[in-house]
């Protein structure tokens, strides 16, 4: 693992890393890097498969983050490319000519994200929402609340019972589960 | 024939989202020329609840009760998978005892024993076979009385926690289950005279279905789909996890890769789980704590952080990315489901050629959970 995030290191940089534990790693690269940096990945190390690609929101800072897992079978070690966008933007290169099931990863991104992957084939079909008509809902700033609340409104009447205060009560002051 | 009349000849079918011969609420679009499909799409939506979304705005201890419907056969290596992921991030896993890691093998291969029944029973039954079905189902049910005596629910069982689980193994209880072994032990060879000896079963099964091994690492196959192609991959044994690498455990193969070498390759899990169940029980301490003793749940933060964590659910790898902030909330997570490669893109890509009699068949080879795709 030491020797393939030098070579990353080296030749496309990399902006800051981490060893979670023995058989995974993370690197955060530039976005321009992405599709080089993977497929030499695939075509050169044994990381070959993609385990999962995943989005994350950090509104705080006007971006999303990409992140790329890619697993060596053989080695038994994963490592995690991870990639920040502009929110503003959100548009990044498709990876679907190096791992079919990409496509899929994709579109749902795409979906509950609104991040764009130019060239990717199911992008704008529906993945899981069907007439969706708001901000993509996996967004920070998509309130699930107001949502329910403006389409699912609360009958009159309804008892309902706050779930901090049902809690406290079984926690108790001590704040332990068990004795 | 010309193109335009080819087209024209071609139908396009429903298959699903209800339908006995679909693996839970999904539907498949189909094309099809005669009785042979030429393409066909896969359709989810219908069981999505936005978990992911739910967790990121509630305390840690409040997942529980969300992760565990993410796959009703099998919801137990979901509360492990979150536990673990909380754990590593916070640095509570150092902590956890060791009576709990062997009670939480157990509820895993328990977990993967019982939907190995059910789904093997599944997997005949949408090929028309009534008896296995119901005696499969009946043997799954010995698993889930000792699970409500464990746990107190038979489903959703929100029995492993951060740092443990939630009570001790009841008085007597690895003598119970160990009856309930014999039990389905006695019954395996009626099921494979009914399911491996049947020629209905090997007719429809042999040949057909064959997902090629190139395919493995350009999908990122995990699972039984793997194993029934020789290729000895298995989280447990890969990438040892609780006390699985204290277990004489080595990854079960077949050959063949078609619908009838992934329904032996449940067959032979069946009797590996009853096999590592025994294990654990002669292993397992009598004695020592079930549970680390936890901090307030109300007020507990974690420091930022990233991880997967990966286990092996009966349908291939299960993995769970999660990210922290410092807040007293996941900032994200990421439900990895084996059936979010095999029921879309693989499920896909088996289509064009297929008959439609054995569309269902196939499905459930591939033994996609739905809900694990939409979360």
């Amino acid at each position: 693992m030491d020797e393939i995030i030098q070579r990353i290191r080296d030749n496309f940089g990399v902006l800051r890393e981490h060893r979670q534990r023995d058989d995974l790693a993370e690197v955060w690269i530039e976005p321009r890097h992405v599709l080089p940096l993977l497929t030499w990945l695939k075509e050169h190390t044994p990381f070959v498969q993609l385990t999962h690609l995943s989005a994350v929101d950090w509104l705080e800072d006007g971006e999303f983050q990409l992140t790329y897992l890619l697993t060596d079978p053989v080695g038994r070690r994963s490592l995690m490319v991870a990639v920040r966008i502009s929110r503003e933007e959100a548009t990044a290169e498709s990876v679907h000519t190096l791992w079919a099931h990409a496509v899929t990863y994709e579109q749902e991104i795409n979906e509950m994200f609104g991040i764009h992957f130019p060239g990717s084939p199911r992008q704008g079909v529906p993945f899981i929402l069907e007439g969706w008509d708001d901000i993509p809902p996996m967004r920070r700033d998509f309130d699930t609340v107001e949502y329910m609340n403006r389409h699912h409104p609360s009958r009159p009447g309804r008892e309902h019972t706050d779930p901090r205060r049902y809690i406290g009560q079984v926690v108790g002051e001590k704040g332990y589960l068990h004795d | 024939m010309t193109e335009q009349t080819a087209l024209e000849r071609r139908v396009q079918l429903w298959f699903g989202p209800q339908h006995p011969g679909i693996t839970g609420n999904m539907a498949v679009q189909a094309w099809l020329e005669g009785d042979t499909l030429t393409s066909g799409v896969t359709h989810v939506g219908y069981l999505h609840r936005g978990f992911e979304k739910l967790m990121e705005r509630r305390k840690f201890i409040q997942s529980f009760p969300i992760v565990c419907r993410i796959c009703v056969p099998e919801p137990d290596t979901n509360e492990w998978l979150l536990a673990a992921s909380i754990e590593e991030l916070s640095g509570l896993d150092k902590e956890v005892p060791e009576k709990a890691r062997w009670i939480r093998t157990l509820f895993l291969e328990m977990s993967r024993l019982s939907s190995m029944l059910m789904v093997l029973g599944g997997h005949v039954g949408a090929m028309g076979l009534g008896t296995a079905p119901n005696w499969l189902i009946t043997l799954r049910d010995y698993i889930l009385d000792r699970f409500e005596e464990l746990t107190g629910a038979r489903v959703y069982h929100m029995y492993v926690t951060y740092g443990g689980v939630r009570r001790d193994l009841p008085e007597g209880f690895a003598e119970r289950l160990e009856a309930n072994l014999q039990e389905i032990e006695s019954k395996l060879p009626l099921v494979d005279n009914v399911i491996f000896d049947s020629a209905v079963f090997r007719k429809r099964a042999i040949g057909v279905g064959v997902v090629p091994e190139e395919w493995v690492d350009e999908l990122g196959l995990t699972g039984p789909i793997v194993r029934a192609m020789g290729i000895a991959r298995d989280t447990r044994t890969d990438y040892p996890y609780e006390k699985y690498g204290e277990l004489d455990i080595e990854p079960m193969t077949t050959t063949g890769s078609d619908i009838f070498a992934r329904a032996w390759m449940r067959r032979l899990e069946i009797a590996q789980s009853i096999d590592l169940i025994r294990q654990i029980l002669a292993k397992m301490p009598t004695e020592g704590p079930y549970s680390a003793k936890l901090p307030n749940m109300l007020t507990w933060t974690i420091p930022a952080g990233e991880t997967y964590v990966r286990a092996e659910a009966s349908r291939g790898e299960m993995g769970y990315y999660v990210v922290t902030d410092g807040s007293d909330k996941i900032r994200r997570v990421h439900v990895r489901g084996p059936s979010y490669v095999h029921g879309v893109t693989l499920l896909e890509r088996l289509m064009p050629g297929t008959n439609i009699a054995d569309l269902s068949a196939l499905m459930v080879s591939l033994q996609v959970c739905p809900p694990e795709i939409e979360r």
